[in-house]
């Protein structure tokens, strides 16, 4: 392959870890190796350790370090989140309340309670890609038992009204409703803009590290004192009960340090990404016709963008990026014959073929304006070539007649 | 996913794309379940094919099919075309994941409605 340059822009998937994240971990995976549990030294070596990167992720969420769980990722996150509040309040089955454009973790534990008898409703995102509070106000029943929001979408990084939903379920508190819990999703959102739990007014929120330049293996869930769930795995005492397992110090002092790192450069980070990401479109838009941007363009996440490319299809122009060094990632997805077009895009109103083009585009603060260059060089020459060689915006053709002799 | 060093070149180059003005057998076919779609013209001349173009939309295997079949066939006789198979087109590629052979299935039902078209094209014709 003759190009050398690589540009990543895929952080929604993952962050580089860190170097002063890998600094903070590496003691606890040489030396300072003990058990947190232990009671002798080396135990309470961890142990401080641990507590330490509790109080900083709890920093990052304006939330008390015991209300700090630590779990494998966001995906074990949503899982202790939903099945430890749908588990403990199974007699009888209630009603979940969760949007069309949750992360598959959310979206796939609603659909499999779904099926063991819970009725769920789910809310539309319309064309703008946000869901709207009078919806869930209107969804509401006298069993409902969960509400579930993401913070921000992970696919086009718009931004729901979760403060006005935790706003409207306190209300409903107020007023008498006692078992309806709200749970966020924040794994996109968090360490790229404020959180804070007490403002969002949720019960239980998701964080996962590597989205924050920590290592992956290592998340959290806020659990607000006083809202019990059932643990999900079971034989120790760690994590005061809710979350069985040594656990895991090295990540969980990456995550705490990056957690830090993020709280303290949230700003300047924000301001750098959202630069880039805007010059980006600006170039895009410039350069390349029929694209349309999925999501509201005001409302969303600094460092993404999402942009369908018509008469083309995501996963081609994703392998021909890579190919020029260039890394993004496509929600749509084709596989032994059967295409599943993101589910996010279709949600939008999108017809197939906008959603089956769609491609993110995420930065992080270690892109810099020459990677822009680069990718507004590359990009604009392999939309061009895969359209030439695209059916779709050419008219069906009609036969000349035989010239065979 | 790794692909081999064919299957990149067919991407980064691809062979063959487009249309011919003077085709006289096209075929146009679409996977339903995923919208894979390949469009297939060729200039037969005293039975052998003297030109073969292709465009597609879908998955890169499709376009990478789309382009390694113009190369099978191209200069073949209409009955050695016929016998070109979904395991040829896999070898010329480099094989392709089984959860993507579908492209070349798609690439080889194009090419026998390409090839019949232009069976029934010469039949008109004499």
């Amino acid at each position: 392959m003759a190009q050398t340059r690589k540009v990543y822009l895929d952080h929604s998937a993952t962050t580089p870890v860190d170097p002063r994240v890998v600094e903070a971990m590496l003691p606890y995976l040489t030396e300072k190796f003990g058990n947190a549990s232990s009671v002798h030294f080396f135990g309470q070596e961890a142990r401080a350790a641990v507590d330490r990167a509790r109080r900083e992720v709890a920093a990052l969420i304006g939330s008390r370090a015991k209300e700090v769980v630590f779990v494998s990722g966001g995906t074990e996150a949503n899982n202790l989140a939903i099945k430890g509040i749908c588990e403990l309040n199974s007699s009888p089955k209630g009603h979940i309340i969760t949007s069309i454009i949750e992360h598959p973790s959310v979206r796939g534990l609603c659909e499999a309670l779904e099926k063991t008898g819970w009725a769920v409703t789910w809310l539309p995102a319309y064309e703008d890609g946000v869901v709207r509070v009078d919806d869930v106000r209107d969804a509401l029943r006298p069993n409902t038992v969960l509400i579930s929001v993401m913070l921000a979408n992970n696919e086009i990084g718009t931004i729901q009204p979760v403060e006005e939903i935790g706003a409207l379920v306190n209300e409903e508190r107020t007023r008498g409703r006692r078992h309806t819990w709200f749970h966020v999703d924040a794994v996109q959102a968090a360490g790229r803009i404020p959180i804070n739990v007490e403002r969002l007014g949720c019960d239980l929120l998701s964080l996962s590290g590597h989205k924050l330049y920590s290592t992956k293996g290592t998340g959290a869930l806020f659990v607000r004192g006083g809202v019990r769930l059932t643990p999900q795995n079971i034989g120790g005492h760690q994590e005061r009960e809710r979350r069985a397992g040594t656990e895991a110090v090295p990540g969980i002092v990456a995550f705490g340090t990056a957690a830090k790192l993020a709280k303290e450069e949230m700003d300047q980070n924000s301001l750098h990404v959202s630069r880039l990401r805007d010059l980006f479109e600006a170039g895009v838009t410039d350069q390349i016709q029929d694209i349309v941007f999925n999501g509201d363009r005001s409302q969303r996440l600094p460092h993404l963008s999402n942009i369908s490319f018509r008469f083309i299809e995501g996963e081609g122009l994703l392998i021909s990026l890579d190919l020029q060094g260039v890394a993004v990632s496509t929600g749509s997805a084709c596989s032994s014959g059967t295409l599943e077009p993101s589910p996010v895009i279709r949600a939008l109103g999108r017809d197939d073929e906008l959603a089956r083009g769609s491609i993110r585009f995420s930065f992080g603060k270690d892109n810099n304006e020459q990677d822009v260059a680069y990718v507004l060089d590359v990009l604009p020459r392999v939309v061009a070539r895969l359209r030439e060689l695209s059916p779709l915006n050419k008219p069906p053709r009609v036969m000349e007649p035989a010239i065979a002799e | 996913m790794s692909y081999s060093p064919a299957f990149t070149d067919h991407i980064e180059n691809p062979r063959n794309a487009g249309e011919l003005p003077d085709a006289n057998a096209i075929a146009e076919e679409t996977n339903p379940v995923c919208g894979d779609r390949l469009r297939l013209s060729l200039r037969v001349v005293d039975g052998r094919i003297e030109a073969a173009r292709f465009l597609a939309y879908g998955c890169p295997p499709t376009l990478v099919c789309g382009s390694a079949l113009t190369e099978l066939i191209d200069g073949k006789a209409i009955d050695d075309a016929t016998r070109v198979t979904r395991k040829d087109l896999l070898e010329a590629i480099g094989g392709l994941p089984s959860r993507k052979q579908h492209a070349a299935a798609l690439a080889i039902e194009t090419l026998r409605a390409a090839l019949e078209s232009a069976c029934s094209s010469l039949v008109q014709k004499s």
